[in-house]
């Protein structure tokens, strides 16, 4: 039905805009989020906005979706007027949104979580089962298995951003928002929700699509607008971009990329991982790193890779095995207190609930690692807190003026930069970083990741685990690729490409 | 790459401190110090009603009746701020004035201010380990061992006061120096200490973190449960002695004290502006908290306002504190 009538409004050569927005600005205290920014999206069309952090994508959503109200400007739906319009009446017209911040609730069930805001009801009653069973289609439809009765604080961080994905899509959209929507997901869940994605395009859904990862932006869109500092740079057909005219535009500049500086030494390995085990993850895992280099390691969602690093760190409980430190083997650390005195620390992967602090400041922040060293005798000084918070975050480009608000008000990239930052506060050996570059955009990466690399110049060995194979590819010395709960090769990094990984995951995940 | 970072700077997402226009900045300085510019003019409306208020000697009173509650404020600020919430301190204060009055009476009054306050940091002991180690929920917790601590108590007193006839014991109650109470000058004393020790020294700033995020804390390789611990040992050990005090001022104790003093200290923490919930919080605004209730409480006396209507004024005045301070909050960050 409404297929139809999405292509008979197409034939008739109605007007399919879905939203317009015009001269759209608003204001911040001391910036311009949006300036005078001019926006279309037609039925049936996926339109992409890719641009750095902060470069307005999150308040342009926000005055669509009428959460935020613009200072100027107008915005139509459907061809109606809806400004002043709050956000309830917009959703009403079938606006719908998937927002970047994960808002599972930890106590209810996977199944309450999607219905969230719109529940099934007779009555005052809720219908459970039907819920229970659009849940279900649902989730085989994105190819997903979520348990729909494990509750939400249970659920792993790509498994709760499905729960977003479908809460988004059991509701009336006519209009879908789509803010990261993959930032958490592994390979073959992006291609479902691609599927996903194609398909609501053809029933004529208008899709605003968000995303740091350029490749996928060029696969899925028809149109691509650039943003930066809170304008429309350019807005064309996904024909005439390519992925560096879209770094270049995001930039204003040509990107500098961070390379390879030199081969690691072959020296003794500094850590030697002896027949690592967690139950229902993986058996028995060997491997060694080596001083100075970038291991990384490579695996489909599920495979382990958080645990691995987990183990390491002491904070995998179930964890079983043995690590060689310092020349001699000992137990895994039970604890992280005790993976720290071992030299190792561990960059946890989800930034808001286990990297920071969000009331407290980035200073008190990125100290809190090793208050001993910016205290005397137990007395914390203010100043030293702030100089050596400056030296551990001034090398990843995080703006110092930014040191003394509170992390809570700052974006994802400038978090992510702190959640680093105070790790390397704390003299370590070995850091684990998992996600580093989760939801953080290109001009961030490089620069965490010439900042990596040269710390593992200076000695630090670093164990990388990324859902972005790409990047795993360019940044490690080596990589581990694991599947089916083993290690399936140790790659070189001249030997290494996302393809040859695949290949060697699939070649063994597709064994019965 | 220069380019490329100064475009970072502008970065419009994230607030860089910027120059706020009149209105933010009263705004900002209400939301910071509302609570304290509320009891100035109350201070200053009770001392225009009855000018006894500021009178040497009315300081002096109000200092030492406060002393007990005010302690126990200071205690409940870190456990709050820590994340927690404490509610057997009422029956903890009962217990160790008992045991200090058990004391007192054969001992001098060092080793029952002594006895008193291992008393009361055993309770907090029994909570921590509780609450920290065994991951209970806090207010639970100390309900059940508040009900505890009570039973102890009336069993070991049978129900009847402890009287002290040792005159030693009410020194540090009643005595005084010069006209300023032992108990006031303790209480000043330890408000200072408590306050530099939470905004200054390592300690404090890992009370704030556990508060603030206790997973981030645990990935920060800090020791959470102890941190998380040492809050409530804190707060029985200064509930211990507030107990003494409180027993060497009556130069007696019994096994129900002052159940309102539970209340009394809590609103002092939270009206104060140290919301429940952790991470955010002063000794500072504690005292704030304490100067406007005990002002409130002297000043209906002193202004002879009819006792009916003490407890309608007191709750406005709590409430409204509390809805002001909301509605600042809105304002400094919608703008």
């Amino acid at each position: 039905m409404h297929q139809q009538t999405v292509e008979q409004a197409m034939h008739a050569g109605v007007s399919t805009t879905a939203v317009a927005v015009t001269k759209l600005t608003k204001r911040f205290p001391g910036v311009i989020a949006l300036n005078e920014v001019s926006f279309d999206v037609r039925m049936g069309e996926v339109h992409a906005v890719v641009g750095e952090n902060g470069a307005g994508k999150s308040t342009l959503i926000k005055a669509i979706t009428g959460v935020e109200q613009p200072d100027a400007g107008h915005i139509e739906i459907f061809g109606r007027s809806v400004d002043g319009q709050n956000a309830t009446a917009r959703r009403a017209e079938g606006v719908t949104a998937i927002y970047q911040e994960l808002t599972t609730v930890p106590a209810m069930s996977a199944t309450a979580n999607v219905f969230l805001d719109q529940p099934l009801h007779k009555a005052f009653f809720l219908r459970r089962r039907p819920m229970r069973r659009a849940f279900v289609d649902l989730s085989s439809r994105l190819g997903v298995t979520i348990d729909p009765d494990q509750r939400g604080g249970m659920l792993s961080i790509s498994d709760q951003q499905m729960i977003e994905i479908m809460r988004a899509l059991i509701a009336r959209h006519r209009i879908l928002i789509m803010d990261e929507p993959t930032a958490a997901l592994g390979p073959t869940e992006r291609v479902k929700l691609f599927e996903v994605i194609a398909e609501l395009r053809r029933q004529g859904t208008a899709i605003i699509y968000i995303s740091h990862d350029l490749d996928e932006v060029i696969r899925i869109s028809d149109r691509i607008s650039v943003m930066r500092n809170g304008s429309f740079v350019a807005t064309d057909a996904k024909s005439a971009w390519t992925k560096d005219r879209m770094v270049r535009s995001m930039l204003g500049q040509t990107q500098s990329r961070s390379q390879r500086s030199r081969e690691p030494g072959y020296d003794e390995p500094i850590l030697v991982a002896d027949r690592l085990t967690v139950p229902g993850r993986f058996r028995d895992l060997s491997f060694s790193v080596r001083h100075g280099e970038i291991f990384g390691v490579a695996g489909l969602v599920g495979s382990g890779r958080t645990e691995l690093l987990r183990a390491v760190a002491g904070a995998q409980p179930d964890a079983s095995g043995r690590i060689m430190i310092d020349g001699a083997f000992r137990s895994l650390p039970r604890k992280i207190t005790e993976g720290l005195h071992l030299g190792i620390a561990y960059v946890p992967e989800d930034r808001k609930a286990h990297g920071l602090v969000p009331l407290l400041s980035g200073t008190r922040n990125v100290v809190l690692t090793d208050l001993r060293r910016v205290a005397t005798a137990g007395i914390v000084q203010p100043q030293k807190c702030r100089e050596l918070a400056e030296a551990a975050t001034g090398p990843l480009g995080f703006d110092r003026r930014r040191l003394e608000v509170p992390v809570r008000t700052l974006s994802g990239g400038n978090q992510q930069k702190l959640v680093v930052g105070k790790w390397l506060h704390r003299k370590s050996k070995i850091l684990l970083l998992d996600e580093p570059t989760r939801g953080i955009d290109v001009g961030a990466k490089a620069e965490l990741y010439a900042a990596i690399r040269r710390l593992a110049d200076e000695g630090l060995s670093v164990v990388l685990v990324s859902s972005e194979l790409e990047e795993v590819v360019q940044q490690a010395d080596r990589i581990a690729v694991l599947a089916r709960g083993g290690l399936v090769a140790t790659l070189e990094h001249r030997d290494a490409s996302v393809e040859r990984i695949l290949e060697l995951i699939f070649s063994v995940e597709g064994q019965g | 790459m220069t380019i490329l970072n100064l475009e970072r700077n502008n970065d419009l997402a994230d607030p860089v401190p910027v120059e706020r226009n009149p209105g933010q900045t009263i705004a900002r300085f209400l939301e910071q110090y509302g609570v304290g510019v509320i009891a100035v003019i109350l201070v200053a409306i009770v001392a225009v009603g009855n000018p006894a208020f500021l009178s040497f000697i009315n300081i002096a009173n109000m200092l030492s009746q406060w002393a007990p509650a005010g302690l126990m404020a200071i205690g409940m600020t870190y456990v709050i701020i820590a994340g927690g919430f404490d509610l057997s301190i009422a029956a903890v204060f009962s217990f160790s004035a008992v045991v200090a009055a058990a004391v007192g009476q054969q001992q001098s009054f060092v080793l029952a201010l002594a006895a008193a306050v291992v008393a009361g940091a055993f309770v907090g002991v029994v909570n921590a380990g509780l609450i920290a180690r065994f991951n209970i929920n806090p207010f639970i917790t100390t309900v059940g061992t508040g009900f505890i601590v009570t039973g102890i108590t009336f069993v070991f007193t049978k129900n009847a006061a402890f009287i002290v006839d040792n005159v030693d014991f009410g020194i540090i109650g009643a005595g005084r120096w010069h006209g300023v109470p032992y108990s006031g000058m303790l209480l000043i004393l330890l408000l200072v200490v408590a306050g530099l020790l939470l905004s200054r020294t390592i300690y404090g700033h890992v009370v704030y973190a556990v508060g603030g995020n206790i997973e981030a804390s645990r990935f920060s390789g800090l020791r959470v449960p102890l941190i998380v611990g040492s809050t409530y040992v804190l707060l029985g050990a200064l509930t211990g002695i507030a107990g003494f005090i409180s027993a060497s001022q009556l130069t007696s104790a019994q096994a129900n004290m002052d159940p309102n003093i539970l209340f009394d200290v809590l609103t002092i923490v939270i009206v104060g502006g140290t919301p429940l919930g952790g991470g955010v919080g002063s000794i500072g605004r504690t005292a704030i908290g304490l100067l406007l209730i005990a002002t409130i409480t002297n000043g209906f006396v002193l202004l002879d306002i009819n006792p009916f209507y003490q407890n309608i004024i007191k709750g406005v005045l709590i409430v409204g504190a509390l809805v002001l301070d909301s509605i600042l909050k809105r304002v400094t960050r919608a703008v």
